[in-house]
């Protein structure tokens, strides 16, 4: 085909003029704050977890790189906890929110995502894997998540945090 | 850290009550030495004025290194590579080889704009008596309107095939990249462009665009399609341009999808006068599948295309032979197309540790337009069908062994065993 400079500048704009009348914030599926308050019906106070040296180490070992924070905070009432976890996927941090009920994931919500590719990870369709999983002997999930072709470390970064929400909900309640 | 603001931590860390106050007041004193340790040493490293961190995260008390990601604004560095060693059957050769080392920069410019960057090094040393090459193979800046609408511009991968774009060695099975997309889409197929890309739906993604395509009097090599007609950003002839457009449905565990890429390749004889006028209309198309359940991993892929006006691009390698005697008539490809399965199954998954077992089949269908007045024949190794047989070892999901049987029906000069190993970060 032969470049017409005018046809393409006009298609061009047109695009971003459609593009743009829904211009709205692409990456927070929803506020931090909003999904606390979603899960207690209203945001309770928050409460600390310190990360010991001990605490640390086996948080290391889930994550595959040392913790940078070295308290966690976190919400909870008698049954279920709420952790605001966030890891890199491929280059960019991905926040999600994890509901803990009696030991198991109760639902997960991808909070924000940042990269340019990868988002699959947000849909329910694979968020309903997390469902009712509980930690397995060497803090593993007892269930193998499926991946999704070509999110490969998108996937792989909130299974380690799913790991991350059962560990310190567990060392929470102990 | 100022006395005052480190009373006021000292304070605040205290008055936040402990759920279950599992860590005593030295563990907690200790932890937040580390704290301010920690950012003393930050302090100290960093040149540059802190970065603003992304407003979702200290509140939370992330478990991330913000150091290490892009959310703070700043660059990333990101790459792959692998090296090769392949035994021939026939002749008992062998050869070892850095076959690539790719780093990339990628770079946030601001909340939606960003840059996506990789430059690959093959065969280990670059210079004029080397087979080794340095290139470009992505540079793309990329502004997101939303999930569903970004625009990207530069030089970026078309969305054609399952390794075009995702072709990082842990990602794919076997030591070589599958025949299919390598002779017939010919991976890593690079384009500048313009295009805009997003995800509708659940798990719907789109890519159309506008690129460069490429200059079939650049043609070297019928063997690899048409690859060696290939422009890859290097002052490109671009009186002829292409469009493209790509579909992927993905949900855990499936990948269906497909795409297509069109436009003339005579760029008006800019590199051969005998093309000029000539179209040499270019278009391929592929649909791709891949499915895993329980442990089982299924890929399979159909690519097609037609080279217009095959029969005046042979005529003009003749011409240029006349002109020129070093440089080879070919009876150039007309039509290409070609086709694997693969099936393999994760036998062992303990802790990073994954064993998977593979088989896959290929077959790889290039038609010559011949010439028989000037003894222009079809080569016969267009016609192949491949089997490989292999396993790939997982130390980490970024980090693979792999070792394979490759067995070729027709040029059995290629039958070999390879081992590799792989990386990406």
């Amino acid at each position: 085909m032969n470049w017409r400079p005018r046809r393409s500048l006009a298609l061009l704009t047109l695009a971003l003029g459609a593009a743009g009348a829904g211009l709205v914030h692409g990456e927070v599926y929803q506020e931090p704050d909003a999904f606390v308050a979603e899960v207690f019906g209203s945001k309770p106070a928050p409460k600390v977890l310190w990360l010991t040296r001990d605490l640390q180490a086996q948080a290391a070992a889930i994550l595959g790189h040392a913790p940078a924070q070295l308290r966690q905070r976190y919400w909870s009432d008698s049954h279920k906890s709420v952790w605001i976890l966030e890891e890199i996927g491929k280059e960019e941090p991905i926040t999600a929110g994890f509901v803990v009920v009696d030991g198991r994931i109760d639902h997960v919500r991808v909070l924000v995502y940042r990269e340019s590719r990868g988002q699959e990870v947000r849909y329910p369709s694979f968020l309903r894997q997390f469902g009712e999983a509980k930690l397995a002997p060497g803090d593993r999930l007892d269930r193998e998540i499926d991946g999704i072709a070509g999110a490969t470390l998108s996937v792989g970064a909130m299974e380690r945090m799913a790991r991350l929400a059962l560990f310190f909900d567990r060392t929470a309640r102990k | 850290m100022k006395k005052s603001n480190l009373a006021l931590a000292l304070a605040a860390a205290f008055a936040a009550t402990p759920a279950f106050g599992q860590a005593t007041v030295d563990q907690k004193l200790q932890i937040l030495q580390q704290e301010i340790d920690d950012l003393k040493a930050q302090a100290r490293s960093s040149a540059a004025p802190t970065q603003q961190a992304s407003p979702y995260s200290l509140d939370y008390s992330s478990m991330l290194d913000r150091s290490s990601g892009l959310a703070n604004g700043g660059t990333n560095i990101v790459g792959y590579g692998e090296v090769g060693y392949s035994k021939f059957r026939q002749s008992g050769n062998a050869t070892a080889d850095l076959q690539r080392f790719v780093f990339g920069f990628n770079h946030r410019f601001d909340e939606r704009l960003t840059l996506h960057s990789e430059v690959e090094l093959e065969h280990a040393v670059v210079s004029k008596d080397d087979e080794g090459e340095a290139e470009i193979e992505q540079a793309w800046v990329n502004y997101k309107m939303n999930d569903a609408v970004n625009f990207k511009g530069g030089l970026f991968l078309i969305p054609l095939g399952i390794l075009n774009e995702t072709h990082e060695p842990p990602t794919y099975y076997g030591v070589m990249r599958n025949q299919v997309e390598t002779r017939i889409i010919p991976t890593t197929w690079r384009e500048l462009g313009a295009g805009v890309h997003g995800i509708v739906g659940e798990g719907v993604r789109y890519d159309v665009g506008i690129t460069t395509n490429f200059d079939s009097s650049r043609l070297d090599d019928p063997t690899t399609g048409i690859r060696s007609a290939h422009q890859e950003g290097q002052l490109a002839n671009a009186r002829n341009l292409a469009v493209y457009g790509a579909l992927n449905y993905r949900r855990p565990g499936l990948l269906v999808g497909g795409g297509v890429f069109t436009g003339d390749t005579g760029q008006n004889g800019a590199s051969n006068p005998a093309l000029q006028g000539v179209a040499a209309r270019f278009t391929m198309w592929d649909v791709h599948a891949q499915y895993r359940v329980a442990g089982l991993d299924l890929h399979a892929l159909y690519a097609a295309g037609t080279l217009g006006d095959a029969d005046k691009i042979t005529a003009a390698t003749v011409a240029a032979n006349l002109v020129d005697p070093s440089v080879t008539a070919f009876a150039a490809p007309k039509s290409m197309k070609g086709a694997y399965v693969q099936a393999a199954y994760h036998v062992y998954k303990q802790g990073n540790f994954d064993v998977a077992p593979f088989i896959r089949y290929e077959r790889v269908d290039i038609r010559q337009a011949e010439d028989p007045g000037n003894n222009l024949f079809q080569n016969p190794n267009n016609n192949e069908r491949i089997k490989t047989l292999g396993v790939n070892f997982w130390l980490h999901p970024q980090v693979v062994l792999k070792a394979d049987i490759q067995r070729y029906a027709t040029d059995k000069s290629q039958d070999r065993f390879d081992l590799g190993l792989g990386f990406m970060f």
